[in-house]
């Protein structure tokens, strides 16, 4: 992780700081010309008519001799400079002329083999199709079980790696009663569904896809090596922590939670949209009850934070108070209690939040502000 | 150089942006909620043994009403409960309360030894699956057994709410009997919601506007025994009544305990000029707090003892003013239209609550100490005497109806101006004035 960070952090320095070097050679030649243009237009009249006239005037005539030898010099000069140009103009027509020849009869035809050697395969991609609907699939269950095959899908397993990853902290706070059901239901429900139907097409399917990855999908074999990698990871951490031994369960947990926060950068895609957030405020203003506070408690904002589980419902145990305003400490307990209330009594049969974007509101924080809900 | 140094900077900002956007939570704000009275269920408490099973179900019923009553809670029939609670020691099953949507739920044990009960009860969170507070008890004698039930409803109302109860108190009151013009009027004592009323003066005399003391143990009030308004002092204990100390030829009334319970404030009659004096009940030493040509009365002393808020025609209507409890210039705070009048300062000192008459509608109302934020609760034929709760949330007032044949009642109503409901009396009742919480 620090060498990956450390090179993209060299790389990123020296993109800068070539994109600086090239902006400062190109900013100085521009003033030079503007100088010019304005000095030159005033001098040049004046200079132009005086060496007309001091050639004119008697130097020529009164000495003929002397200025053989300056001729001598001047003249081997000028005759030399003058075919110079006249060779090089030649000899650079013929090289340049060759090479863009070439070169659009090169490109032309590597395009072209490309296209008709898809082209007369254009009846077998259809297992490429396949393969490109595996992220896709994620999102509708249906789909995937139809054709795609039980074990190259996508979906189950990434679902069932942030399962356990959730487990440890939930077991530890409250009690292994919800977090073990929630690990069996979502897993196993899943395999079963696509075991029976998905394992004819496993194998007509797989035969295909090993020829075609090599010209294009690069792109789409990513794609298939992240899932499967999860899953490996997967039995590697459950089997961890089940040797039991103090140390090993410790080492377990402590890893664990290491890994966590780099899961949660994972936060990849777009995050919770305006009408996400409001389907959600919406749910839990509806459990808020105010009715039986008191009037200090309703002057009194508390932010309450609450850890989420992967189907939508608060974690009751992870429900804390972090910050309260406006009131007494006692006040500031019943406006929390009732926000407790709200949040589990309306997340009972789960909030209705995007499972795609779980790592978007696992944690949340909610600001339960009475002002508009006073007694007025 | 500086160019090679924020490059790296640039650098590492964009290397380090990932890193910190992995720790940013979801953040929303929720601003709008519902004001509804909270659905919680009180099972019959366990009784230990049989002679104990009527007072269980009693005071479990009597706890249910207490908390209903306050318009908070809303309590859910025993017809819906899932399971029931048979031993106050097993663990609750909070599937069954959650399903029937009981956010809180009470669970209580009766035990009785002799003429002595004993009441535990616990209160839980149902969907947080926790305890609010712990378990607490309450034991005395058979007598009591309403008491011990308002307690418990006291601890269930304050744990919820946050703020203090008020259902283990008691309010003295006008009874009054007979038709509009030959009415009879006589003090009575009972619990705040009616019951256990016991009377403290015939019906020989007229009574007016009592008074509780800061303590609960003395009531103050007008009577006209002798033929003319003055100032009595009942001890409700012992039932025993004393005339304050007066002068010959004086009329005094609307009087009000000061905080500290030593000192009464009162209006004073004579060569028909009302103001307001202080009198030391002790010494019967007395000073003039208003020397003002018009008509000064129904004072009212702020919690800490500092200020005094009262009515004044001074400025050719009655409205409300404040001053200092040593006297000296008052400033006015009311500035509605119509006419103010009977001021009562909350217990909490940040309300004041008055009696409003405009466009022949009269109204319960409450404002802040600095006159703003006026809101009136009630409209009515004739709404009037306002009290205060112990714990200032709400107020218990008259009631009257038109006509020959009206009649006079209590009502109480929460300062959100919810929650309206009578107070049954066995006869009808005026004047209220409402006790702080029993000890």
């Amino acid at each position: 992780m620090q060498t990956g960070t450390k090179i993209s952090g060299i790389a990123h320095v020296t993109l800068v700081a070539w994109a600086f070097l090239g902006g400062a050679f190109r900013s100085e030649p521009l003033p030079f010309e503007v100088q010019d243009v304005s000095v030159i237009s005033a001098e040049e009249f004046a200079a132009l008519s005086a060496p007309r006239e001091a050639p004119e005037v008697i130097q020529n005539p009164a000495e003929p001799a002397q200025p053989i030898a300056p001729a001598e010099q001047t003249t081997p000069s000028e005759p030399a400079a003058e075919p110079e140009p006249v060779e090089t103009r030649p000899e650079p027509e013929p090289v340049p002329a060759p090479e863009p020849e070439p070169a659009p009869e090169a490109v032309a035809p590597t395009p072209e083999p490309a296209l008709p050697e898809e082209n007369p395969s254009l009846e077998q991609p259809e297992p490429e199709t396949v393969l490109l609907p595996e992220p896709p699939g994620k999102r509708p269950k249906p789909r995937p079980v139809e054709r795609v095959a039980p074990e190259p899908v996508a979906a189950p397993p990434p679902d069932a790696r942030p399962d356990p990853v959730e487990t440890p902290p939930v077991s530890a706070e409250q009690g292994a009663e919800t977090p073990q059901p929630e690990q069996q239901a979502t897993a196993p429900e899943e395999a079963t569904d696509r075991i029976t139907p998905e394992a004819e097409p496993t194998v007509e399917v797989a035969p295909s896809r090993s020829p075609r990855p090599r010209t294009r999908p690069q792109v789409t074999q990513t794609a298939e090596a992240k899932p499967e990698s999860k899953p490996e990871v997967e039995p590697s951490e459950n089997p961890a922590p089940t040797p039991s031994s103090a140390v090993n369960a410790a080492l377990a947990e402590a890893l664990a939670s290491a890994s966590e926060p780099v899961a949660a950068p994972a936060p990849s895609g777009p995050p919770l949209s305006s009408g996400e957030k409001d389907a959600l405020r919406v749910a839990v203003s509806q459990c808020w009850n105010v009715g039986s506070l008191s009037t200090e408690a309703l002057n009194t904002t508390v932010v309450v934070s609450v850890r989420m589980n992967a189907d939508g419902t608060p974690d009751t145990g992870s429900i804390r108070m972090i910050e309260s305003s406006g009131g007494s400490s006692g006040a500031a307990k019943q406006a929390y209690e009732a926000a407790r209330r709200a949040i589990i009594r309306c997340g009972t049969k789960g909030y209705n939040l995007p499972s795609e974007k779980y790592d978007h509101w696992r944690d949340i924080e909610m600001t339960f502000n009475p002002e508009r809900m006073r007694i007025k | 150089m500086i160019r090679f140094l924020t490059s790296l900077l640039v650098g590492a900002t964009l290397l380090a942006a990932p890193v910190h956007a992995q720790n940013q939570p979801l953040r929303i704000t929720i601003d709008e909620g519902i004001i509804e009275p909270l659905p919680l269920a009180v099972p019959n408490f366990v009784p230990d043994g049989a002679a104990a099973t009527e007072y269980a179900a009693q005071i479990a019923r009597v706890v249910a009403a207490d908390l209903t009553g306050s318009g908070l809670f809303r309590e859910i029939p025993s017809t819906a409960y899932i399971s029931q609670v048979t031993s106050f020691d097993a663990p609750v099953q909070f599937a069954d309360w959650k399903a029937i949507n009981a956010q809180a739920l009470v669970t209580g044990s009766v035990s009785l030894s002799g003429d002595r009960l004993t009441v535990r009860f616990r209160l839980w969170d149902v969907f947080a699956g926790t305890e609010l507070g712990s378990g607490l008890q309450f034991a005395g004698t058979t007598d009591g057994w309403r008491r011990m039930a308002h307690k418990v409803a006291d601890a269930v109302y304050s744990r919820i709410t946050g703020e203090g109860g008020y259902f283990d108190s008691r309010v003295v009151f006008v009874s009054e009997s007979g038709p509009k013009d030959q009415r009879r009027k006589r003090l009575a004592i009972m619990d705040y919601d009616g019951a256990n009323v016991q009377y403290l003066t015939d019906s020989s005399s007229i009574v007016l506007a009592p008074r509780f003391s800061p303590t609960g143990d003395r009531v103050l009030y007008t009577s006209y025994q002798g033929g003319f308004p003055r100032i009595h002092i009942l001890d409700v204990g012992r039932v025993e009544q004393r005339v304050l100390q007066s002068q010959e030829g004086t009329m005094s009334f609307a009087p009000r305990f000061s905080p500290d319970g030593q000192t009464v404030l009162f209006s004073l009659s004579q060569g028909g000029n009302t103001d307001l004096y202080t009198m030391n009940i002790a010494s019967g030493q007395s000073a003039r707090l208003t020397s003002a040509p018009s008509i000064e009365t129904a004072p009212s002393y702020s919690p800490d003892g500092s200020r005094i808020v009262f009515e004044s025609d001074r400025s050719g209507t009655p409205q409300l003013y404040i001053m200092s409890a040593s006297g000296g210039e008052a400033q006015r705070i009311s500035f509605g239209q119509g006419r103010y009048g009977t001021p009562v300062w909350s217990p909490r000192g940040d309300l004041i609550a008055f009696t409003k008459q405009n466009k022949g509608r009269f109204h319960i109302g409450v404002m802040r100490t600095d006159g703003s934020e006026e809101r009136l609760l009630t409209a009515s034929f004739l709404d009037e005497g306002p009290t205060w709760s112990p714990n200032g949330r709400v107020i218990m007032f008259t009631r009257e109806t038109q006509g020959a044949d009206g009649r006079a009642s209590l009502y109480s109503v929460d300062i959100s101006g919810r929650n309206l409901r009578p107070v049954r009396t066995p006869d009808g009742g005026s004047d209220p004035t409402w006790s702080p919480l029993l000890e």
